[in-house]
């Protein structure tokens, strides 16, 4: 018998148990949690916030039937030797497996204000936890941070008639996954929907409805509203003294080096991979689950894809795990289209998608999430994925009138008519209409008209019809 | 009755202009003069460097270029027009003679830009525009040594592969922070940067020469760069851009445009009813284009308007260009900086391959207003005759996996 205890109740710990009991697993499993909620999805806590969704639409399902899980139960420490947690009410729980999910806290800068009493000031929020989304106070509201938090919010916020100011470090808003073009059209588009945005600047102090920053300049802020990223909770593991770097360290299996004991989530760190998402906490939740019943998975970076939820973008950005040299090989397909404020640029190695950025091509990006998302190679038309038009070939004829040989004003015409008089070649074609004869650039487009018309079902007369199809052959049509 | 042009410049312009003439006309309309500064008819000055790096043959052809015998055109070679007299319609040239127009065509040509910094003129420094430019390079040329080429644009990299295969370990010195500026954008230059470099050919970008230093005798010793380091070098040749030829012109009171280059409408014309100006020379609308192909079209306009035809305008012609120096090949057409309002621009680097392929298309990302190529432009005639149309076809270079071409 394994009894499994189970720290954290977030979508990882939930995907986790779920999986378990899906697999077969019918030994002891429990749920501890700190939050008085059950299981919800972080995900749409900007709309929760922004009084657009209730709080309980954010629910997740229902956990399986067995599973003993206790809220409002925070663990305070764990006892490796007897394996056995200990919750701040005294109570305590044997494992044979432990399996940590805290997940990570919201960033609290440090900026003189915004801590009070050993909390937070009343007026700042992080934006993390279901309890942090009340309805908001009147007044204007200062979003901190720029990340995909942070937009998102600001966005909601400001879309439920919010006044909202969004102050951001960097030159652009997203810059951790947008390359600067997307990133300066997303500025443009908070802007456009009425939302102050103080690029490159930081804050420097809060006092009551007011944030400095360090520019003298100050923000109007009855709600500081705390979007600066989030860090994984790792007190508990430091404390039993597990390996912890940037996260709590697991190898493939999401064992520490404690055999008895895993993490999975946003705490959790393996090799080089950095950040948090529900689908890497999915994937390691799916993984460990597999693992504790036998099965011989082992955990495997997934290729994160970010995408900012507002009904009004369509931005993403993707990112597949590779080795470092790998990017030096990369071809880059870019698409730029500022007044129609569109753009797109991929990473492509050996013809699949490693890394990319879509802004405004909802339909491209639909078909680049997929094919990235499935490792398949991108279509030989790259710009006809991006316009999300037909492809197109290397074949096919010029329109008549189009210009070859712009040295002697030669059109396609022209040498359509010659070659019809009996020029089967380009120094025939070049006597009868100099077309190729100036510059010569434009000789390799007169072989492949000869060439493609030579492939041409024979309108010339009948004795030439032999010459023609000599001349076609293994060109297809 | 026969009535007289007189054409001043016998390049490749002028040839063109009595060639479009002379086919266009059915009697002996006109009889031309033609006044040549060079010793020798036209010849394509887009061979120069083949000239430096050809064999015999080549520069043979180069040197006694044909042209047909006409008795209704007469080539006076050697023989630099020296005043317009617009009142009196007649032109002095050379040695004295005067000649009476009907018609007065400028074809005069653009000179090298010299940068004039101290010791420019010191034997051992070479402009490159005639066959005696590239005579006297070919003449100064000492294999292993180093050369320093000024300027990065299409010139200077040609002028720097002659010397290269000349044998010469040679420094392209470019102003701005990319080569063939006017032509390619950040990605292409890079590719193109890259590749030249591969060919033992040393790019210092961002700086400029501040002075050419002499030695004994005062002949080139090398040069100071405006940062103050020095480079040792015999050979020096500036390609740092051209200069439309509107001396004489402007001397016969013509007007000259803003930026230089004789002052011409859409068909060519000057404010003088009797004098057109076509060629580097030329400023359409104030627009000098310093390439063959639209002084080949303006060349035709004023052709047809000679033979009483004079519909024809020149409606502007985009500067495309395809390089193909040391094997880099590196083309430019149409809107290639994206200039055009709307338009949206779709790029693809292989910089393992040193291939960069860029499409500018309006708007609707349909019509094809320009592009870029660089490390391999085979798709360039094709995209280029595509221009201002729907992009039906994607040229194999664009597409990928068919882009190794095999
Ligand atoms: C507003 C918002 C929007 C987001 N949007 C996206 C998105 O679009 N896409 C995406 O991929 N990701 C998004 N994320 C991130 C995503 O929500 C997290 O990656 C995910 O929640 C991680 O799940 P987890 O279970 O590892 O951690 P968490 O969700 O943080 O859950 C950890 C839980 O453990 C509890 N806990 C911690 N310590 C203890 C303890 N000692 N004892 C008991 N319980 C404890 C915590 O109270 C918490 O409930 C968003 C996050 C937020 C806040
Ligand atoms: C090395 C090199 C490579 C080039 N490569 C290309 C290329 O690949 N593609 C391209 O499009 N362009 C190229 N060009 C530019 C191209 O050569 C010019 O655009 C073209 O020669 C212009 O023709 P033109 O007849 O107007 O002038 P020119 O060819 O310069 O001819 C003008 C002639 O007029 C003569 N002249 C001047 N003043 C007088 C006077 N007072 N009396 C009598 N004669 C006079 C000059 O001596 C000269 O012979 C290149 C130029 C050079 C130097």
């Amino acid at each position: 018998m394994t009894r499994v205890v189970v720290v954290g109740a977030g979508p990882a710990a939930h995907r986790f148990v779920e999986c378990l009991h899906r697999r077969g697993h019918r030994d002891p499993v429990v749920m501890l949690g700190a939050e008085r909620r059950p299981p919800y999805n972080r995900m749409l806590l900007a709309s929760v916030l922004a009084g657009a969704l209730p709080a309980e639409a954010v629910t997740l399902p229902d956990l399986p039937a067995g599973v003993e899980a206790y809220r409002s139960a925070t663990v305070t420490s764990i006892d490796r030797a007897t394996r056995t947690v200990h919750l701040d009410d005294g109570r305590r729980f044997r494992y044979d497996a432990l399996v940590l999910a805290t997940g990570a806290r919201a960033v609290v800068p440090r900026v003189p204000g915004i801590r009070w009493r050993g909390g937070l000031s009343p007026q700042v929020r992080p934006l993390r936890t279901l309890d942090s989304c009340v309805a908001l106070g009147p007044g204007p509201v200062c979003v901190l941070g720029g990340g995909v938090l942070g937009v998102e919010a600001a966005l909601a916020l400001r879309r439920a008639g919010h006044r909202v100011t969004l102050v951001h470090r960097h030159p652009y808003p997203v810059n951790r996954h947008l390359d600067a073009a997307a990133g300066t059209l997303l500025a443009r588009h908070l802007a456009d929907r009425g939302v102050d945005v103080r690029l490159e600047r930081e804050a420097v102090r809060y006092d009551e409805g007011l944030l400095v920053l360090r520019d003298g300049e100050t923000v109007a802020a009855n709600t500081l509203l705390l979007c600066a990223g989030a860090r994984p909770r790792v007190e508990l593991a430091r404390a039993a003294g597990l390996a912890v770097a940037g996260g709590i360290v697991v190898d493939d299996r999401l064992r520490t080096d404690d055999p008895h004991v895993y993490a999975i989530g946003d705490c959790a760190r393996y090799g080089r991979e950095s950040g948090g998402g529900v689908a890497r906490a999915w994937a390691q939740a799916e993984t460990l689950a597999a693992l504790l019943t036998g099965g011989r998975r082992r955990y495997e970076p997934v290729p994160a894809v970010v995408r900012l939820r507002d009904p009004e973008l369509s931005v993403v950005a993707l990112d597949r795990p590779r080795p470092r040299a790998a990017d030096g090989r990369a071809e880059t397909v870019t698409f730029t289209d500022p007044a129609g404020r569109r753009h797109a640029a991929l990473e492509v190695l050996a013809g699949r998608i490693v890394r990319g950025v879509l802004y405004g091509l909802p339909q491209a990006t639909a078909a680049a999430t997929q094919l990235f998302d499935r490792d398949l190679p991108l279509p030989a038309d790259r710009l006809a994925l991006l316009l999300g038009t037909p492809p197109r070939t290397g074949t096919g004829d010029l329109p008549d009138d189009a210009v070859v040989c712009f040295c002697n004003t030669v059109t396609r015409a022209g040498i359509v008519a010659a070659w019809r008089r009996g020029c089967r070649d380009r120094a025939a074609l070049g006597e009868a209409t100099r077309a190729g004869t100036g510059c010569g650039t434009c000789v390799a487009e007169v072989d492949r008209i000869c060439e493609r018309l030579g492939a041409e079902p024979a309108r010339g007369p009948a004795t030439e019809t032999g010459r023609l199809l000599a001349v076609g052959s293994g060109v297809t049509p | 009755m026969t009535r007289t042009l007189v054409l001043i410049g016998h390049g490749m312009v002028g040839k063109r202009l009595i060639e479009a003439l002379r086919a266009g006309e059915h009697g002996n309309d006109w009889r031309v003069v033609a006044l040549a500064e060079e010793a020798r008819p036209a010849y394509d000055r887009t061979l120069l460097s083949s000239y430096l790096t050809g064999g015999d043959a080549e520069r043979s052809a180069l040197l006694t270029p044909s042209v047909p015998d006409d008795p209704a055109v007469r080539l006076m070679l050697g023989t630099p027009a020296v005043r317009v007299k617009p009142g009196r319609r007649v032109v002095h040239a050379a040695g004295g003679e005067r000649v009476g127009y009907d018609a007065l065509v400028f074809a005069t040509g653009a000179r090298p830009f010299v940068p004039p910094v101290p010791g420019h003129d010191r034997p051992g420094c070479f402009a490159y525009r005639t066959l005696d430019d590239a005579e006297r390079v070919r003449r100064a040329a000492r294999p292993g040594r180093p050369a320093v080429v000024v300027g990065g644009g299409v010139l200077g990299l040609e002028a720097a592969a002659a010397l290269r295969a000349l044998g010469m370990r040679v420094h392209l010195v470019e102003r701005s922070d990319r080569l063939m500026a006017a032509q390619l954008d950040a990605a292409a230059a890079r590719v193109l940067a890259a590749f030249v470099a591969g060919l033992g050919v040393r790019v210092h970008h961002a700086t400029t020469v501040a002075s050419v230093d002499g030695g004994p005798g005062g002949a080139v010793r090398g040069v100071t760069f405006a940062g103050g380091a020095t480079l040792p070098a015999g050979l020096i040749v500036f390609a740092a851009g051209v200069r439309p030829r509107d001396e004489l012109a402007t001397a016969a009171g013509l007007t000259v445009a803003p930026r230089g280059g004789i002052a011409v409408d859409d068909r060519c014309r000057t404010a003088d009813p009797h004098i057109w100006a076509i060629g580097d020379c030329a400023a359409v609308h104030g627009r000098c284009y310093g390439l063959v192909n639209p002084g080949y079209r303006m060349a035709e306009v004023v052709a047809a308007q000679l033979l009483g035809r004079g519909g024809k305008t020149f409606t502007g012609s985009d500067a495309s260009v395809r390089l193909k120096v040391m094997g880099a090949d590196v083309a430019s057409f149409g809107d290639a900086h994206a200039r055009t309002p709307g338009a949206v621009e779709f790029a693809q680097l292989d910089r393992a391959a040193g291939r960069y392929a860029k499409l500018v298309l309006a708007a609707d990302g349909r019509t094809l207003l320009g592009g870029i190529l660089a490390g391999d432009a085979r798709a360039y005639p094709t995209l280029r005759a595509m221009l201002g149309r729907e992009l039906t076809i994607m040229p194999p270079g664009l597409l990928a996996g068919a882009a190794s071409g095999r």
